[in-house]
């Protein structure tokens, strides 16, 4: 039991410190969302982002190929690092639901 | 074990084979017990408990030479990366699989990140980590050479350290593992090649597996060792 269980306690761990990294990582991550708005026939970027549930457009102008492709780009991370995130939350949950046992953890 | 956590590990394979990373490294830890299977063919060997870390041997001098930023190598599989320790050593974790590279350390020792600026990160340098590099066998994997240690290096290696293991849980997931590979080996493989490599080892090593194994009563591998 023993071996398992120091198993588990490691893997906690591990899954603890993991949790900072993504929250770090998504901390650096730009945050919101490249909008394209025609106005009597010419294309405007905007940026999209929530602030306290509200929506709020971010006028940007003429953005660059390689500028719009860095936002997308930073919306899939974005995506996949809270999905991981999740994830970790998860492990974390079931890795103290099962230490926890008759002992504190 | 998890398919998605296997097909990771085997996207991880198939990324460092394709930068010519894999056949400069051996992959060391409880990973290896996975990997096993395929070097005992024609016998069942049982899976055995392991934590997400996959590790991987660079010998030393290395002879890695691509220069590839591992960090970005592996960003879109969702490895993010951790500096773990004081002197922080860098190692790419994943809710699947923890990725870390390690030295083997000599001399003196020192608790400072060896650095590996081929792979754009550094290592974690530790003891009696040469030997396992000097008994290596080669196992193909979905279609990847993949090196590892000889089972029995890897068993013997396993003794050793879990003498010097800090927590106590540790020191037994180690003794179970080299046990249950060495009682296999015996009864499986080839136990002349158990005498072989422990023969091979400094006699102070020798002595340090003598004790274990008689403090454990493991009379069947002690009698194929003398």
């Amino acid at each position: 039991m023993g071996v398992i269980k120091g198993v588990l306690k490691e893997e906690l761990n591990n899954s603890l410190r993991m949790k900072q990294s993504y929250e770090k990582e998504l901390a650096k991550i730009p945050r919101g969302t490249i909008v394209k708005k025609k106005v009597k026939g010419h294309e405007y970027c905007y940026l999209l982002t929530r602030e306290r549930g509200k929506v709020k457009f971010a006028y940007k102008g003429k953005l660059s190929v390689s500028e719009i492709s860095k936002y997308k780009r930073a919306k899939e991370y974005r995506s996949k690092y809270r999905k991981l995130l999740s994830q970790v939350k998860k492990q974390i949950r079931f890795l103290k639901g099962t230490l926890r046992g008759k002992e504190s953890i | 074990m998890e398919k998605s956590q296997y097909d990771l590990c085997l996207r991880l394979l198939g990324r460092l084979a394709r930068q010519g990373i894999l056949n400069n490294v051996i992959l060391i830890g409880s990973w290896c017990l996975l990997f096993y299977k395929e070097y005992f063919t024609g016998v069942y060997f049982p899976p055995s408990i392991r934590t997400r870390d996959i590790d991987f041997l660079v010998t030393l001098p290395s002879k890695i030479k691509n220069k590839v930023n591992l960090s970005d190598l592996l960003k879109d599989l969702g490895f993010v990366p951790e500096f773990v320790g004081p002197k922080g050593y860098l190692r790419l974790t994943h809710p699947e699989l923890i990725v870390e590279f390690l030295v083997p350390e000599r001399g003196r020792g020192s608790d400072k990140p060896y650095p590996l600026p081929q792979l754009s990160l550094n290592a974690q340098p530790l003891r009696y980590l040469d030997f396992l590099a000097q008994n290596v066998i080669e196992i193909s994997v979905a279609g990847l050479r993949v090196k590892l240690p000889h089972p029995v290096a890897f068993a013997l290696h396993k003794l050793i350290i879990s003498g010097r293991r800090a927590k106590q849980e540790k020191a037994d997931k180690d003794r179970d593992q080299a046990l249950a590979l060495l009682h296999f080996v015996i009864k499986h493989d080839k136990p002349a090649k158990i005498k072989a490599i422990f023969g091979s080892m400094p006699k102070k090593w020798q002595k340090k597996i003598n004790e274990v194994l008689t403090k454990l009563d493991e009379e069947d591998i002690l009698a194929v060792l003398s």
